[in-house]
């Protein structure tokens, strides 16, 4: 038990005393690494460490660009005091940078600003990225092999085995003739021959033709079945915008780009700006790199360097993949504000696809079926449908009243 | 007999052939659509959403242009009321004082708040508001938290401009919540600001030619 109680008090109080004191000195240097954190949670919204500007300008070089460090810390600390104070310096940089503000950072301490103002000047250089430079190498693609090309292929070498083989034995009996003494016998076709195998087994081809038949009535069935329906479309869109990073990994709502889905008729296609409400801050993507987000900035007329839109714009000409025709109605307000559909049921899983696919048929029987088994949620506390939710409910005593119960597959409904 | 056969064989390769030309032209390549049937009702010349359309340019040459076009100089949507309060420092200033939440401070406007916060902001600014979304650690440097010191007291008018005009590294997002929707989102922010209900005190409202004078201050 000889712990603490053992020790002279004079010791324990210089002890006390000392590790106070570094406790004290901890708290008043800031660390390299304290710093990079209160860079990142201060000062890298706006400024980057390179030449490139954010917000605001960028910080390489700045030791050599301001009149001098007090300068710097003054400015860091309250940028509005400087400016009103009449300084030349600080006025030049307010008109430069289009006379956006800058936050005024009274709650930090000196020492934190020189740390600050050290890290600023002499900055861990950027790690390489492993980020495949976008060009040829993220370009390889597998090449897919067509089963159809491979089947006929298989087919066709084994025409030329039989062919060949046929050749052998035709040779091999005329030399057994020969010995034997027997006339050379001719050649038969290989036509003449199948006409001649098929006379002698009639019930084995009509069994055999009966199956091509039924085979080949349903491929052409299926195929016409498939007129029209775009289940399994997935074009190439001009950037390479994936959902799975954007709606998977980053767990960003459907809503924040289609926001017009609660409103309209369309879901609609989220304009440049919405893009730049996050790409002004991120310009490399971990799959293509700087490429496809380049063109987001071509598109907005976005000038990275300068930080400003200075460019002329140009819309992107995306490729629509879930296209209904003309002779129906559909809108996605009334589906997903009263229906309160998830965006999945006719979409599929977007969140997993990094190009945007038609997973549902989209046809007729698709939507009746639906409109059949399906409830409308959000009309029981809506007091817009009150009164028809009365009537209905009379109508169909404790049944689920489904969309086609309110006239849900009614041809005048959605044709019209 | 043998003849029977052979027209047997030739209508079975009609049919194949039939077949294999409706199947093999669906769905092998990605970027066709497959066969359609009447094109004209999936591709009409009607002007539709999000899609382009030529026009003929002076020079009789065609030009691709959007289908979405700008509303004429000077409309107004139904139920539109323009926000007085311009994107500048001076805007800012008069919004922080003089805008008013229309709404009231009650559960049910907080809840559709805190949808609307699910929908545009969480991805972001986190699901408390500290600036930790998935998002956050992908931009140059995290969102500050809503409690930090010299945000906690943004007054509502404030918080209503930033989300309208962006500020920084945020971009503007009044293209994607209406007005009505912006107010309640203030309210949910303001809960996250303040869980335990107690909120600063609105600042007296300024007269407009006292705030011009501070603002060009400001400006200066």
């Amino acid at each position: 038990m000889d712990t603490i109680f053992m020790i002279p008090q004079k010791k324990l109080l210089a002890i006390i005393s000392f590790l106070f004191l570094s406790f004290l000195i901890n708290f008043n240097t800031a660390s390299a690494q304290d710093a990079e954190k209160l860079f990142k949670q201060n000062c890298a919204v706006c400024h980057s460490l390179g030449k490139n500007k954010v917000v605001g300008p960028g910080l390489e070089g700045v030791g050599s660009r301001v009149p001098n460090d007090a300068w710097l810390a003054k400015w860091i600390k309250n940028n509005v005091e400087v400016l009103k104070s009449g300084d030349a310096y600080a006025a030049k940089i307010f008109a430069e940078n289009n006379k956006g503000s800058m936050t005024v950072f009274a709650d930090l301490k000196d020492n934190e600003i020189t740390a600050l103002i050290a890290y600023i000047k002499n900055p861990p250089k950027p790690k390489e990225e492993a980020v495949k430079s976008s060009g040829s190498a993220a370009k390889e693609e597998e090449k897919g092999v067509n089963p159809l090309a491979v089947l006929i292929g298989i087919i066709g070498f084994l025409v030329i085995i039989i062919g060949v083989l046929r050749g052998v034995r035709h040779t091999l009996q005329n030399l057994q003739n020969e010995k034997e003494g027997k006339p050379e016998e001719d050649a038969i076709g290989p036509w003449k021959e199948i006409k001649n195998w098929m006379a002698f087994h009639k019930r084995t081809v009509a069994v055999i033709a009966l199956f091509l038949l039924g085979g080949v009535l349903s491929a052409t069935w299926d195929g016409l079945m498939g007129i029209g329906v775009y289940e399994g479309y997935h074009p190439t869109q001009p950037i390479a915008f994936s959902h799975k990073i954007h709606a998977g990994d980053n767990a960003i709502n459907c809503q924040y780009c289609h926001s017009g889905v609660e409103r309209s008729k369309t879901a609609g296609i989220p304009t440049v700006n919405v893009c730049m409400n996050c790409h002004k801050g991120i310009s490399k993507g971990p799959v293509t790199g700087t490429a496809e987000i380049a063109k987001i900035y071509e598109a907005a007329g976005w000038n990275a360097e300068k930080g400003i839109y200075d460019k002329p714009q140009k819309p992107i000409e995306w490729v629509k993949v879930h296209n209904l025709p003309d002779f129906v109605f559909f809108s996605h307000q009334q589906h997903v504000k009263v229906g309160k559909q998830e965006c999945a049921s006719c979409h599929g899983d977007v969140k997993v696809m990094t190009t945007v696919q038609q997973m549902k048929p989209l046809t007729m029987g698709w939507c009746i079926d639906c409109h059949k088994k399906t409830e409308v949620p959000g009309m029981k506390d809506n007091p817009y449908y009150e009164s028809l939710h009365k009537k209905l409910a009379e109508k169909y005593k404790g049944q689920p009243i489904t969309v086609d119960k309110m006239g849900g597959i009614e041809c005048a409904k959605c044709h019209y | 007999m043998n003849k029977k056969v052979t027209r047997i064989i030739s209508l079975m390769a009609v049919f194949g052939c039939t077949a294999i030309a409706f199947t093999s032209c669906e769905k092998h390549d990605a970027n066709s659509p497959g066969v359609e049937y009447m094109p004209d009702m999936y591709r009409s010349p009607s002007f539709e959403t999000n899609l382009t359309t030529l026009v003929q340019k002076s020079d009789g040459t065609f030009d691709t242009v959007a289908e979405n076009r700008n509303p004429a100089p000077g409309t107004i949507a139904r139920g539109f009321m323009p926000y007085p309060y311009a994107n500048t420092p001076e805007g800012y200033e008069l919004a922080k004082v003089n805008a008013h939440n229309p709404f009231e401070r009650n559960d049910a406007n907080i809840k559709e708040g805190e949808e609307l916060y699910g929908k545009f902001c969480v991805h972001c600014h986190g699901a408390a508001g500290q600036g930790d979304g998935p998002v956050a650690g992908k931009l140059p440097g995290p969102p500050p938290p809503y409690t930090a010191p010299d945000k906690i007291n943004l007054t509502e008018g404030e918080i209503f401009q930033l989300i309208t005009f962006g500020k920084g590294l945020m971009g503007p997002h009044a293209s994607q919540v209406s007005q009505a929707e912006r107010w309640k989102l203030v309210l949910y922010v303001q809960k996250l600001q303040h869980p335990d209900g107690v909120f600063p005190a609105p600042i007296a409202e300024v007269k407009a030619p006292a705030v011009t004078a501070k603002a060009k201050k400001h400006k200066k």
